[in-house]
């Protein structure tokens, strides 16, 4: 059995087919089909299958890129990174890597898979309870700094070269996908109401949500921003921030250090 | 009614996400639904939530394609683990998966692969669906596959294979009424004969479903109406196996939910309570 199953396995995943001969000695052929025809019948299914799971992924990648390119991409992908899990759902975990590494300069194209990559992530993230908007302001002003905000399991932040939620966005509206120029652009990808959000970020707040979603304390993070920007965040942005990201979700919890 | 005590729960659907909004919206009057066991398994967003609110409404059976009860690696425990959660969670009636393999060497194929149908292939499906069946602490069922190659070394017909499955692991089974009549097609034996074959006390559920014929062969694609060769398999299964819980598996091109369903309604004539009133 086991040897069948490794032939024929391999017989499915490899580029090209086995010879005829090889195929003859295990297959038996039907009354319209040669053994390797019944063979290919898998062989055709498993390409087309690889393929699809990855553009159900990929949806804007596989536009950007056309459909020949895709295709291709997604061969020579799956031989390198063959699925190891009981679900599909994880083929496509090392797309966005892959793609950097076969094709380096398509780095609007990189951007588009790790956005894409993240919101597949976030959707299938454990549900998180929230925390009520005033439990922020309930904190005492003694135990401010030393509080840490927990975010929620379904955020993810992304940092890019490109506008890679606009052009995702370009895809969404079906207009014609263009590669941009470079511009950095920060995202913040999140789930609301089982609903995945994407929320652009100007780089002051994205720095700032990165500290606190790295479990620095309000106190360190201020200060370790303060010696990235060369400036403490001011008062009313960090308010208006802290307003916006609870009021979006985007936390769970409330810790104060040293209790 | 099989010998497990597993419940006909009438006509049912396979649960597809295109279909969830309405299903929640207006509560259909469906029997039961089948989920796909691993849409399930790894998330704890909206499949989640869509499928613990049905869950509440309606009688839910768990089918999957992962198991590889045919496989030739080892089992996967932290599979079957959160397969049992899953089950547990949505009070599953019972858990099917497929009679055939799913790759090897760790990789996956993710297709229903055929086995060849001889003693030893037998007996390592039978201790491994016994291993299952004990871990998930219920009979596993197993469904009769569609299949596309046979192989030099079999020696039985998937019929006696499958029967003999049954009853030696003492697992129910799952029979694909349309995957018979495409096997029957592509390998050139006789529906009729592999119906009477199988033991009528364990059969649990009955699949139909939409095909697609290339002419010198059947791919089971799950799309498109059931043919009419089918629905009289599926009458002969009814009159020889009583009245079983069916569905529709619709999977390609779906259709909307109310399209899927009258499909699966075309079975209720076919069913015993139907046909008495019939013929009075």
């Amino acid at each position: 059995m086991r040897e069948l199953q490794t032939w024929m396995h391999g017989a499915i995943v490899a580029p090209k087919p086995p010879p005829a001969d090889d195929v003859a000695r295990r297959i038996l052929p039907s009354r319209t089909l040669a053994p390797e025809q019944r063979l290919d019948i898998y062989r055709d299914m498993y390409a087309i299958r690889m393929e699809e799971a990855l553009e159900v992924d990929y949806p804007a990648v596989a536009a950007l890129l056309g459909h020949h390119d895709f295709h291709h991409i997604v061969n020579a992908y799956v031989q390198r990174h063959p699925s190891v899990s009981y679900t599909l759902n994880r083929l496509g975990d090392a797309f966005p890597q892959f793609l950097a590494a076969t094709m380096p300069r398509r780095h609007a194209l990189h951007d588009l898979a790790r956005l894409e990559l993240a919101m597949t992530q976030v959707f299938d993230e454990e549900e998180s309870p929230l925390i009520d908007a005033n439990a922020i302001a309930a904190v005492p002003a003694d135990e401010v700094a030393s509080m840490r905000l927990v975010p929620i399991r379904a955020l993810r932040l992304l940092s890019f070269d490109y506008p890679a939620n606009d052009l995702f966005q370009l895809f969404r509206d079906d207009e014609p996908m263009r590669t941009p120029r470079r511009k950095p652009t920060w995202l913040a990808i999140h789930r609301r109401d089982y609903s995945v959000i994407r929320l652009p970020m100007e780089s002051r707040s994205f720095a700032m949500l990165e500290l606190i979603c790295g479990g620095a304390t309000l106190g360190d993070a201020v200060v370790a921003f303060a010696s990235r920007f060369d400036e403490p965040p001011r008062q009313d942005e960090l308010f208006a921030w802290f307003r916006d990201w609870t009021a979006a979700g985007l936390f769970t919890a409330i810790e104060i250090e040293g209790t | 009614m099989n010998r497990f005590g597993y419940p006909d729960l009438g006509i049912g659907l396979g649960l597809r996400t295109t279909h969830y909004s309405h299903i929640l919206g207006n509560s259909p009057p469906a029997g039961w639904f089948e989920a796909l066991s691993e849409n399930y398994l790894d998330t704890g967003g909206r499949p989640a939530f869509v499928l613990d609110k049905i869950a509440e409404r309606y009688p839910v059976v768990l089918h999957g394609v992962s198991m590889s009860i045919g496989g030739t690696d080892p089992l996967d425990f932290d599979y079957l683990r959160k397969l049992k959660a899953l089950a547990k969670r949505v009070n599953a009636r019972w858990i099917s998966d497929h009679l055939c393999w799913t790759g090897v060497a760790g990789r996956n194929a993710h297709d229903l692969l055929p086995l060849p149908y001889d003693e030893q292939t037998l007996r390592h499906c039978v201790e491994r669906v016994r291993i299952v069946s004990d871990f998930l602490e219920r009979p596993l069922v197993i469904e009769n596959p569609s299949s596309y190659v046979e192989f030099a070394q079999t020696t039985m017909s998937e019929w006696e294979f499958i029967a003999r499955l049954a009853t030696e692991a003492d697992c129910g089974l799952l029979l694909d009424v349309n995957n018979i009549y495409v096997s029957a097609f592509n390998h050139s034996f006789d529906a009729d004969e592999y119906i009477d074959a199988m033991p009528a006390d364990r059969i649990v559920q009955i699949h139909l479903a939409g095909h697609t014929n290339h002419g010198t062969h059947i791919i089971d694609t799950h799309t498109g109406h059931v043919i009419d060769e089918v629905w009289s398999l599926y009458a002969d299964a009814c009159r020889r196996f009583g009245d079983v819980s069916t569905m529709v598996e619709w999977d390609a091109d779906i259709p909307e939910f109310d399209v899927v369903f009258a499909e699966a309604l075309k079975a209720a004539v076919y069913r015993s309570d139907v046909r008495e009133v019939a013929c009075a």
